[in-house]
Order: C-alpha cells, then sequence, then structure tokens
C-alpha cells in the first residue's frame, strides 16, 4: 500500500470522527466564498447608481475581517486535529516508519481533508449564493431581481486564499510531526500535564489581568470625550489583553481556590467538574479567551451597523422633515408659495422662520464655520409647533443659546470643556445642542444659535434676516412637478448674490443605500461570528472528550451512575460555554457603550439584542454539545 | 459468620456456538465477611474473566453470584451501578487514580458523589490517609506520585466507603518489591482490622502469601485451596510448591 493509498483509506476512515473538522471548514469556506462572490458576481452591478464602490469597500473590508478569522479557525481546527492524529499516527514508528514519512502521511490526510472541506463549502456556498444575495438586498430593504449566476472568480479566490492558509497550517504539523520524538507523539495529547506555577506569577497575572481590563472599561467609558480615537484604540488593546490575562490568570486562579475548599467541593458533582476544569483550563484559556474576544467583536460589529441604521433613519427623517425651504431675504407670502406649491402638489404641513444671519467675525467658538446664525427663541418654538416637532425648552435666559446641529453618520470629534459662545461682546452659555431639524437642511450649512427674544431684538441691527419657508410634502416623490414654479421664485440680485434661494430635498437619496447594504452586512457577519465562536468551544470540547472517555471509563468502574457523571459534564460544558458568554456581555456593554459614544447614539438595545441572541445560539450548541460528548464518554 | 459472596455453577463462555470457547467451567466459591482471598493462577486460566464476572463488570454465561444476598446477574446497569458504588471496592493493576484531582479528593471522590457531608468525607479521608501512610501526599496530583503511593491511593479510595468486599486486580502488579509490601501490609492490616474483606487476583506468590486462602484457578475451574495456618514465610513456600506441583517452575 503506498503512503497516499494509507493516507486516503484513514481519511476515509476518519470522515466521521473529524466531521466537527470538515464541517467547520466547509463553514467558513461557504461564508467567506459568499462575501466574495458579492465583489465579484455582477448581480449587485444593479446597485451602481447606489455607489457599488462603497458597498466593494465594506464587502472587502468583511473579506478582510473574515480572511483574519479564517487563518485563526484554520489554524485552531488543525492543531486540534494534529493533537488528535499524533497518537494515532506515532504508532506506525513502531511499523519502521521514519517520521518525515509520517509527515507526509499526515499532509496527505489534511490535505485530502482540506479539500474535501473545500469542495462542500463550495459547492454549497454556490448553490446558496443566490439565497444569501436575496436575503441580503432583501434586509436591504432593495429590490432587485436577481439572476443566478456563476463567476469562477470568487471561487478561485476563496481556494486560493483556503489553501494559502490551510497549506501553512498542514506545513506547520509537518514540520512539528517530522521534529517530534516518538515518545512525545505516543503520548500526544497527554503531554501538558498540570504544571504548578510559581505563587507570585499567577498573582501578578491576575493582579495585572483584573488591572488591564478595568483600564479598558474606564477607556471605552471615555471615548466620545476629547481623543476619542485614542481612547478608542487603547480601549481595544486593553480589553484583549485584559480578556487574555483574566482566562490565563484570574479565572484559573479563583477555580484553583475552590478546588481547595473542599467544603463547597465534596458537594454534588462538583469535586468531578471543577477539578476537570481547574485541569483544563490551562490549557484552554486561550481559546476561551479568543472567543470572547471574537463574540465582543461580533457585537461591535451589530452595535456599528445598528446604529449606523439609527443615525441613518435620524438622517433620512433629519433631510424629509421639509421637502421644500425657500429663503428670502425681503419677507414673502407663506400662503401665496404654498398655494403655488399646491397646484401640483399637496403640503403636509408648513413652517415660516426669520433668523439673522451674521458676519463670522462676531463669533468666537472653538471651530470656525462660514456661515453664522441666531434665530429668537419664540420664532423656533412656533416653527417647531406648525412642523409638529418636539419642542421642549422653556424660555432662554438672557445669557443663555441653543445650538441647532444636524445629523451625520458618525464622530470622532468630542466636546470637552465649558460649553460657551461668545457673540458679539456677550459670552452665552450653550444649554443644548439639538438635532431637531426645526429649521431643516439649513441646520447643516451654518452654525445656528437660538437666543433669548431680547437679545435677538438687541443683536438684530448687526447683520441681516434672512426668511425662511419650510414645506413638506404629503408625496415627496412627485417633488419634480413643482420644480418649475419653485424654479420660477429664485431670484438673483444685481450683486450675484441669491435674494430668494430654493432648496429642494428629494426623498431617497440613492447614493445612501450603502448604508443599509452595510447594515445587513454587517448582520450576517454578526451571525457568522457567533456561530464560529459557538464551533470554536463545540470543537474545543469534543476533543476533551475524546481524552476523557478513559476517565469516565474509571468512573463507570467504580459505581458512580450515569446520571451523576452526565450532571457533572453538563456543569462543565456550561461553565465552558457561558463563562465566556459573560465576559462578554460585561465587556460588550463597555464596547458599546464606547461605540454610543462615538456615534451619538443610544444603543442599549444592542446590548440586549446581542446577548439574547448568542445566549439563544450559545444555548443550542450546548445542548447539542453535551449530547455529542456523553455519546462519546458515557456509551 | 456472614457470606458476602456466594457463586454458583459460574460459567462464561466466549463466541459463537462451534467456536465457543469456556472460560470458566462451573465455579463454586463462598466470600464469608473478613475473608482476605487470593485466586491465582496461569495465564489465560480465567482469573480476570472471574474477576469482572464477581465486579460486575461482565456478566455471566450461566450460573449465579449472589452479592449481599442478592443475584447481581439479574440485576439491571443501574442497580449494578448502586451495587458497585455501595458494596464494591476496586483496586486496579494501573491504579485508575483521575489525573486531574488532588489525591485528596481522589480519595474522597465516592464519597463526596454520594452525598456524604463534607466534614465527614474530610474525617474519613484523613483516617485512610493514615492507614496508607499517605496523609503528606494528599494535596499532590497523580503524576506527583510514586507508583506505590497510587496504588495504596486507589486502596484508600476503595476502602473509604466501606465495602462489603474489595476486588483487586493484580494490585501490585506494577510495582517494586518494597512498594508491594507496604501496600499489602496495608491491606492486611484494613482486613486484620475486621474494616475490609479482599478478593485478590495475582499470578504472584509473594503477593499472594499476605492472602488467609489461596485458590488456585486452571482450566477454568478452582483446582485446589491452601490456608494459611502460620506464618507468612511458611506460607510463602507453601504456595511456592503448590504452584510448582501444579507444572509451574519454583522460580
Amino acid at each position: 500500500m503506498s503512503l497516499i493509498q494509507l493516507a486516503f483509506s484513514n481519511f476515509k476512515r476518519s470522515l466521521r470522527e473529524y466531521a466537527a473538522l470538515i464541517i467547520s471548514l466547509s463553514f467558513s469556506i461557504f461564508i467567506f466564498f459568499n462575501f466574495q462572490n458579492i465583489v465579484y458576481s455582477d448581480s449587485m452591478d444593479v446597485l451602481n447608481s447606489m455607489k457599488k464602490e462603497y458597498i466593494d469597500v465594506v464587502v472587502n473590508a468583511a473579506s478582510v475581517v473574515f480572511g483574519v478569522f479564517l487563518f485563526f479557525f484554520i489554524w485552531y481546527a488543525t492543531n486540534v486535529f494534529l493533537k488528535q492524529r499524533k497518537k494515532e499516527i506515532g504508532i506506525y514508528t513502531f511499523m519502521g516508519l521514519d517520521n518525515i514519512r509520517i509527515g507526509k502521511m499526515y499532509a496527505l490526510e489534511a490535505f485530502f481533508i482540506g479539500l474535501f472541506s473545500l469542495v462542500i463549502g463550495l459547492a454549497t456556498g454556490a448553490g446558496f449564493s443566490k439565497l444569501f444575495q436575496m436575503l441580503l438586498l432583501k434586509l436591504s430593504e432593495i429590490s432587485v431581481d436577481i439572476r443566478f449566476s456563476f463567476t469562477l472568480k470568487p471561487v478561485l479566490v476563496t481556494a486560493a486564499v483556503f489553501f494559502i492558509i490551510y497549506g501553512l497550517m498542514i506545513l506547520k504539523g509537518y514540520v512539528s510531526i517530522t521534529r517530534s520524538s516518538v515518545l512525545s507523539m505516543l503520548s500526544g495529547a497527554k503531554q501538558e500535564e498540570m504544571k504548578p506555577e510559581k505563587t507570585w506569577l499567577t498573582l501578578i497575572k491576575v493582579i495585572t489581568g483584573i488591572l488591564i481590563l478595568a483600564a479598558g472599561y474606564i477607556c471605552a467609558v471615555r471615548t466620545g470625550e476629547i481623543d476619542t480615537l485614542t481612547y478608542a484604540f487603547a480601549a481595544v488593546v486593553l480589553v484583549i489583553a485584559g480578556t487574555y490575562l483574566l482566562f490565563g490568570g484570574a479565572i484559573p486562579f479563583f477555580i484553583r481556590k475552590l478546588t481547595g475548599r473542599k467544603d463547597f467541593l465534596y458537594q454534588k458533582q462538583r469535586t468531578l467538574w471543577i477539578n476537570n476544569l481547574s485541569y483544563r483550563i490551562q490549557r484552554n484559556y486561550r481559546t476561551y479567551a479568543m472567543v470572547t474576544i471574537l463574540m465582543i467583536c461580533s457585537v461591535s460589529v451589530l452595535g456599528t451597523s445598528i446604529a449606523m441604521k439609527q443615525r441613518y433613519d435620524k438622517m433620512t427623517h433629519f433631510r424629509d422633515t421639509f421637502t421644500i425651504q425657500v429663503v428670502a431675504q425681503e419677507e414673502m407670502d407663506k400662503d401665496e408659495i404654498e398655494k403655488g406649491i399646491e397646484q401640483e402638489n399637496k403640503v403636509e404641513y408648513s413652517a415660516e422662520v426669520s433668523y439673522l444671519m451674521l458676519d463670522p467675525s462676531y463669533f468666537h467658538t472653538e471651530y470656525t464655520n462660514s456661515n453664522y446664525g441666531i434665530i429668537p427663541y419664540s420664532q423656533v418654538k412656533n416653527a417647531a409647533g406648525q412642523a409638529h416637532l418636539k419642542f421642549g425648552y422653556s424660555e432662554l435666559k438672557q445669557d443663555e443659546v441653543i445650538e441647532l446641529s444636524h445629523v451625520i453618520l458618525m464622530s470622532f470629534v468630542g466636546y470637552n470643556g465649558p460649553k460657551e459662545v461668545q457673540i458679539g461682546d456677550d459670552k452665552f452659555r450653550i444649554l443644548a445642542e439639538d438635532d431637531t431639524p426645526y429649521l431643516g437642511e439649513m441646520q447643516g450649512a451654518m452654525s445656528i444659535y437660538v437666543v433669548n427674544d431680547e437679545v435677538y431684538k438687541k443683536l438684530e441691527p448687526l447683520g441681516i434676516v434672512a426668511h425662511m419657508y419650510n414645506y413638506k410634502l404629503e408625496d415627496p416623490a412627485n417633488l419634480d412637478a413643482s420644480r418649475p414654479y419653485l424654479k420660477s421664485l429664485a431670484e438673483q440680485g444685481e450683486d450675484g448674490l441669491w435674494n430668494v434661494g430654493v432648496n429642494f430635498n428629494s426623498p431617497e437619496g440613492k447614493d445612501e443605500a450603502w448604508i443599509r447594504v452595510m447594515y445587513s452586512l454587517c448582520i450576517f457577519m454578526f451571525v457568522t461570528l457567533i456561530l464560529a465562536g459557538g464551533s470554536i468551544i463545540f470543537i474545543k470540547l469534543n476533543n476533551d472528550a475524546c481524552e476523557d472517555r478513559e476517565r469516565y471509563g474509571v468512573l463507570m468502574k467504580l459505581g458512580i451512575d450515569r446520571e451523576t457523571l452526565g450532571k457533572s459534564i453538563r456543569q462543565e460544558i456550561r461553565f465552558t460555554y457561558y463563562c465566556p458568554f459573560l465576559l462578554m456581555t460585561v465587556t460588550s456593554w463597555f464596547a458599546i457603550k464606547a461605540l454610543g459614544n462615538v456615534m451619538k447614539e443610544d444603543l442599549f438595545k444592542v446590548n440586549i439584542y446581542s446577548a439574547v441572541s448568542i445566549l439563544a445560539v450559545f444555548t443550542g450548541i450546548y445542548l447539542v454539545s453535551v449530547r455529542v460528548f456523553r455519546r462519546k464518554v458515557l456509551d | 459468620m456472614k457470606k458476602i459472596v456466594e457463586i454458583r455453577n459460574l460459567v462464561k463462555s466466549f463466541g459463537k456456538k462451534e467456536y465457543e470457547t469456556r472460560v470458566l467451567k462451573g465455579i463454586n466459591l463462598d466470600i464469608q465477611e473478613g475473608d482476605f482471598i487470593a485466586i491465582m493462577g496461569p495465564s489465560g486460566a480465567g482469573k480476570s474473566t472471574l474477576l469482572n464476572m464477581l465486579s460486575t463488570l461482565d456478566k455471566p454465561t450461566r450460573g449465579q453470584i449472589f452479592l449481599d444476598g442478592e443475584d447481581v446477574t439479574k440485576a439491571d446497569n443501574k442497580r449494578l451501578s448502586v451495587i458497585r458504588r455501595d458494596k464494591i471496592g476496586f483496586i486496579f493493576q494501573e491504579y485508575n487514580l483521575l489525573d486531574n484531582m488532588s489525591l485528596e479528593d481522589n480519595i474522597a471522590l465516592p464519597l463526596s458523589l454520594n452525598g456524604v457531608k463534607s466534614k465527614e468525607v474530610r474525617e474519613r479521608v484523613k483516617n485512610m490517609a493514615k492507614l496508607f501512610g499517605l496523609e503528606e501526599h494528599l494535596a499532590k496530583h497523580p503524576y506527583q506520585l510514586s507508583g506505590g503511593q497510587k496504588q495504596r491511593g486507589a486502596s484508600a479510595r476503595a476502602l473509604i466507603t466501606e465495602p462489603e468486599i474489595i476486588f483487586a486486580d493484580e494490585p501490585t502488579g506494577a510495582l517494586d518489591s518494597k512498594s508491594s509490601r507496604d501496600l499489602l501490609m496495608s491491606l492486611k492490616a484494613a482486613n486484620d482490622s475486621g474494616r475490609a474483606t479482599i478478593l485478590m487476583v495475582t499470578h504472584d506468590a509473594y503477593t499472594a502469601s499476605y492472602a488467609k486462602q489461596v485458590y488456585m484457578l486452571a482450566d477454568g475451574q478452582i483446582q485446589c485451596r491452601v490456608y494459611n495456618k502460620g506464618s507468612r514465610k511458611e506460607f510463602y513456600e507453601e504456595i511456592l510448591d503448590l504452584l510448582a506441583s501444579m507444572g509451574g517452575d519454583r522460580e
């Protein structure tokens, strides 16, 4: 029998045993392929008008994230595989095979598995690609008829990326086998005994872990203030390091402490599963840390997408509050304009305000804008009432102002220090910054402050009064019908300045649809990442189960009944899923908070959604895990 | 004296009808409380098969085994677990301590899983550790212990539930002579103090000489029995002679 035949028969025999590896490899290929497919397939070309380049950027970014994920995932899965195989392969040394040939056999076997997974992943990927794109567009509320298209390029890219990563891992395994001794191969997984750690080292780990994580949390809370980017970056680094150290230090330390407390330990099945955890965690903590970080990433991705969606909805609302805005130097008749519009369109509501445009030199603010204006309190209140907008401020004092701002997608510029503005010779306290579109899009074009009516009167001689007439159409899509009339209103003065200007806000700014596509993509990423996290723990547990078979055999011989053992298994597995989950929930609260600060959004519900969905997924995998584990060790 | 185990016409055969091999050919044996029995015999005599039947890990083809009056050949798996847990103690050749917990937890395991109050568990672990000379090693993990210490630990674990009977399968098989002696002395002490009824399978005459009776098993049947009437040394000689007369070489 040649080496290839032997390896192939090994592969066939172990197909069932390594099902977890194959499934997870195929799954990651499936996902990666689908993302690649979006980039290359022509079905998304219909989005050209909607800035496909933006979507491509997003998809490419997602592909990079998945590429990195693929790398770690494959690394992890093959490592587990190598450990499992080493022992069996080691036996071949007794048959006179040298390490190099054994290494070759391993490489061949791994290659078969990889090839098999690739074929499955690509086949299912291609099969589901249309569904995936349909789902994506459906979620993005874009109605496009998608044809089933198959292009070779994404297949090639996926295969190439997979084989580069997987090939590296095979090479790593090959080198590891050729370099290891027969003994270490035979003892395989049992190699790493519980090595007692120096107490001082443990203590340092415990303390630094907790401190670093706490520092990370503090940084996360402080993002949104000044130096947002620095804080955000520090938070990410610190949280990753802290999580790693926590799983490597504090949590094992705590569990070890529990094993020392016999009054606690000798109750129920604790002696079995807590001891087992304590034994395992030194080897498994990297996995737990990795999964936790992966989960935090997934929640952050979800948070980003939801925040963007919220922002986007707000922007839409902001923009759509008024369909038509007429600004004039001289007072006009609001009702007359409305009549003109109503020849073609029904007006849902309208509002009228006057404000004062001031030269920038009168203003002393932190950031300099080119257009400044002030508006009396009563005018805004009145306009808000006309446009059915909430205006919850009581009469402003002489030295108070409200800054009217506009909705932006995100901001890394934080606010800091006392909020003040100087207009002319007087200083005013900025009571609030409000992005309700009282003046519609005008708020985006200029810095405008709401002031006390008397103050306004006092300042009036310094600037030019402008009059604004805002109209909301019942059917904004029919805006074009009113354009000719409105254009006839626009009037340029002799000095080239516009005496009357008209601003149109077309409803769906098509260029913003990419935000929705991105939103859907983020949700996909979230789902993929939590499934990945769950399956990593699943693979780990499967591997543990193989090692545990002997141990449970002894326990059964000793007369420990299956029920007790089953309970112990359940407790242990519960910990492995829910401990990362718990830490993730705590950390993601801070992560989402930071995100909310940056995005200026309240994202608390993201915490709830993500925690609940991760809990649901993990619980599902946990239940399957318990069944599989029990079957492996107790039957 | 109380009869703990009663074996009636125990037959075990392996393989399908035409190719059937009978390993045990009708064994009858009674074990009384306080007995310390060693079963000897050449390889293939059926020692391990007999022990597996007695310890309920395997079922006989025919015949009955009464443990404490109950026919264990008719018990279901659940009941067998309970019997193993409450009435039987095991000592294996390869120790079978769990490598993921300390020696103390290993010894305590059967009690702590049975809902015994932790204070009592600790008390009894202490006593057992004293009996087997393991007080200083309780906090260690199995990989930090020598073979002899591990086997004494396993014995302590077997005895801690105060089982009706201890089954030991080649308990000294993997030990050097000094460790063997320490272990056997401890087992003998436990037996002498009335704390343990022991059935031990061994091929080693020296190990067997610590027992009170030695049964020779050959060809699926008990061929003869010898009783220790005087000193251990004399008994040892007697066993060696018996082995020689049965065809084995005197070592």
